[in-house]
């Protein structure tokens, strides 16, 4: 936070509410000064759409995030950090895969991912990129109806997703990217983004989970409170599992900036 | 010079091609080989549905349809059946080799009439 900000902002908690410009309009209510002590209600612009980035004079990112690796919710199953099975028995459990795919996926597990693309520092893509370590941002840019996600790791990457009400391109069409292409909207507090367009240079989750270029992902986020960050995540690839599956994990807002930090050979 | 540069580009063509979805997706290169024949040229471009594997045989005007394509996970193996223009039946088998890089590989057998040839794709 910088002197500049944190003036106004230590004068307004006193107040009990703070109404602090920033991007046009939009305001800061009420729980700044509370912010640090517990999870309050999360910040909101003036016409009350809650903010997923910091609020004007605070510093901090999302990250910590409570999985390693995607799983279908509702399954339980033991993994280490980087995604790998306890027990590989359990693999078939984690997803629903096709036998294709349940076969690459032991093979990846058995082989200790030697094969990652993030060893040759090849973009997480994406939603692994939700579960590398280095924290991610949430920039709601009002002007022109986009969010911007900046991402502390891999690759240090971006992505945007329109809400300016365009369609999704035909997937037929489309150039496959690391992030696909995604449209949002809004239900509520919670930002549904819908994506497509991805191409298969990536592993999309820690632990060598496969897809293909017919990856769809519906994501949700959401801000129950100050300090913690909704993703829930639908994957729907018919080529790689048998039905569409969901999986959810929380981030937790931490103080401070995002480490500059690059990827480099042989160190994901 | 001229040469060493193509060989650049074309290394940094072939990683930036990596791709980790369905092992088979793609375009596969190699020779049929049998005995001191000269050894013949042979690309597939195989693609997947979620459901059912296709492609061609050296696609092009003397392009032949693969008329049944299967990946069996165990052991990797592959079976490509197909028939030529003039209806010989062709029978492909084989096992899909460094699975987990850009350049896999499938060596095996490939019949095709009454001649048998062993084969060694690469994928591009």
């Amino acid at each position: 936070m910088s002197s500049r900000a944190r003036a106004p902002l230590a004068a307004l908690a006193g107040l009990g509410a703070a109404i602090v410009a920033f991007y046009g309009a939009p305001v800061w209510t009420t729980s700044a000064a509370a912010a640090a002590l517990g999870d309050v209600p999360p910040p909101r612009f003036s016409d009350g759409m809650v903010r997923f980035d910091r609020a004007p004079g605070e510093k901090g990112y999302w990250s910590l995030p409570s999985a390693s690796s995607l799983i279908e919710e509702g399954v339980s199953v033991k993994m280490d950090a980087r995604g790998r099975l306890a027990n590989l028995a359990d693999a078939s459990r984690v997803a629903p895969f096709q036998p294709w795919a349940l076969a690459l996926y032991q093979y990846r597990q058995k082989n200790d991912f030697v094969d990652d693309p993030m060893h040759e520092c090849i973009g997480p893509g994406n939603p692994r990129a939700m579960l590398t370590p280095g924290g991610i941002r949430i920039i709601q840019d009002r002007n022109y109806n986009r969010v911007y996600i900046l991402y502390g790791g891999g690759n240090h990457g971006w992505r945007v997703i329109f809400l300016d009400g365009r369609k999704p391109p035909d997937p037929d069409e489309v150039v496959g990217t690391f992030y696909g292409n995604a449209v949002g909207h809004w239900e509520g507090d919670t930002l549904v983004v819908e994506s497509i367009g991805f191409n298969t240079r990536f592993w999309f989750s820690n632990g060598g989970l496969p897809h293909t270029e017919a990856l769809h992902l519906t994501e949700r986020f959401s801000r129950p409170s100050h300090d913690v960050l909704r993703y829930e995540v639908t994957i729907d690839d018919p080529r790689t599992y048998t039905r569409p599956w969901k999986s959810a994990w929380t981030f937790r807002w931490v103080p401070g900036d995002i480490a500059e930090y690059y990827c480099e050979t042989g160190r994901p | 010079m001229r040469v060493l540069l193509m060989s650049l580009m074309l290394s940094v063509a072939a990683v930036g091609h990596a791709q980790e979805g369905f092992p088979l997706d793609g375009t596969w290169r190699g020779q049929r080989v049998a005995g001191t024949d000269t050894p013949v040229t042979i690309v597939m471009v195989l693609g997947w549905d979620g459901k059912t594997i296709s492609g061609l045989i050296d696609p092009g005007p003397k392009s032949i349809q693969i008329t049944k394509a299967e990946l069996i996970p165990e052991g990797w193996r592959v079976k490509i059946e197909a028939h030529t223009k003039s209806g010989e039946a062709i029978s492909f088998t084989g096992a899909i080799g460094k699975l987990g890089a850009y350049d896999r590989t499938i060596t095996g057998t490939w019949i095709e009439g009454a001649r048998s040839y062993r084969v060694r794709m690469v994928r591009e």
